[in-house]
């Protein structure tokens, strides 16, 4: 119980949300998608990755199919693919923009994804071209919500 | 309380691989904006090998010519895993359903697809199991008897599992089936103690445990009538 205390303590400092039904990890100052990726916008720029309650129900990611940098990105369109457990699953962007950036590392460590889903897990880096579409994106407790739902669908 | 959850089975026979993926990009889409429902299509392919996103064709051990040669083709895919062998008395299920109307991630999705097949081959008295970490299908002791191969695209599958009834097992050895090297393949023909039934009665037995273990409740089939008018409308 009293670890639980900590938890909960030590996790509000970090700004964490703590699930305590899960384990899933949900990070405030985040703007989340229904299709579970995660977006952190400074300025016009954006870094956009999957969550860790995505990471999790995919499996150990074996490959990440990266976009090329300059491509364009449309808010809720796929702009590359994970696979993990012989499935890939394409990723869709959150927001509209131009890929300034690619995580390299990603091709020889494609389990950064599951490993550290919000920081060195990142996927894409992109200039953003209409920061209103953060509008109709979730945030921090709004994901959370939508997590506890979806899982308690079967 | 269970919630009600709809299956349109379509029973398909033999179908080439180009056409089977055409289809199942329609229904993909049709499924995505929820114009039909959760559908299952049950088939089998003339001889073809298939390749994944990854496109390890280093696991391809004869040319494309010499392949053409043996009157199969080669194709590929945007699907997850390896190099694979369809052909014919291999029963393959694509099912084209929405996993989060079903709350299901990848993971779990193919964890119900291994035990569709491995309850399947327990009804012939084998004991079939998953792979180990980053060998997902099914075996039986160190001989694989059921592939998967999965796509997700905004949360609809398609593409699935492949299980050896009885096919031919001397295409396998012209592949790394899988990336797996050093390890064979098998079919339900071969492990089982006795002569397996007709293959309908298998495919309709691979329906029935895919429906179970993902709770359909109310299930459709389709005749070749009505899927031949699907296709003509779209």
């Amino acid at each position: 119980m009293a670890s639980k205390l900590w938890a909960t303590k030590a996790a509000s400092c970090l700004r964490i949300s703590v699930f305590h039904r899960g384990f899933a990890t949900v990070l405030k100052d985040l703007k989340y998608a229904d299709s579970h990726e995660w977006v952190k916008v400074e300025g016009n720029s954006a870094t956009v990755g999957i969550t860790d309650h995505a990471q999790d129900h995919l499996g150990d990611v074996v490959y990440v199919e990266l976009p090329e940098v300059g491509a364009a990105v449309k808010q809720g369109a796929s702009f590359g693919a994970v696979e993990s457990v012989k499935a890939t699953s394409d990723i869709n962007s959150p927001i509209s923009g131009k890929v300034v950036e690619i995580n390299k590392e990603l091709h020889d460590s494609p389990g950064l994804v599951n490993a550290s889903a919000y920081e060195n897990g990142w996927i894409i880096k992109v200039e953003v071209n209409n920061s209103n579409e953060l509008n109709s994106l979730m945030d921090s407790d709004q994901y959370a919500k939508f997590c506890e739902e979806e899982d308690a669908k079967h | 309380m269970r919630v009600p959850r709809s299956l349109e089975v379509w029973k398909m026979g033999v179908v080439n691989y180009s056409e089977a993926l055409k289809l199942q990009e329609k229904l993909t889409a049709d499924r995505k904006i929820h114009k039909i429902t959760d559908t299952l299509l049950s088939l089998q392919h003339p001889p073809t090998y298939t390749l994944g996103k990854r496109r390890t064709d280093h696991n391809l051990l004869v040319s494309e010519p010499e392949l053409k040669a043996m009157g199969a083709e080669l194709h590929y895919t945007q699907r997850g895993g390896d190099i694979t062998f369809h052909g014919p008395h291999q029963a393959v299920l694509y099912p084209i359903i929405s996993l989060r109307d079903v709350g299901l991630g990848a993971r779990k999705y193919v964890e119900n697809l291994e035990l569709t097949m491995i309850e399947l081959a327990s009804l012939y008295g084998v004991q079939a199991c998953a792979g180990q970490k980053g060998e997902t299908g099914v075996w039986v002791g160190e001989r694989k008897i059921g592939a998967i191969g999965v796509r997700i695209s905004s949360g609809i599958t398609s593409h699935g599992l492949a299980f050896n009834i009885n096919p031919d097992l001397n295409y396998f050895k012209h592949i790394v089936p899988c990336g797996i090297a050093d390890k064979e393949v098998t079919s339900l023909q071969k492990e089982a103690e006795r002569v397996v039934p007709p293959e309908e009665v298998i495919h309709d037995q691979l329906i029935a445990c895919f429906i179970r273990i993902f709770g359909y409740t109310d299930v459709i089939s389709k005749d070749s009538a009505s899927i031949s008018s699907y296709n003509l409308e779209n």
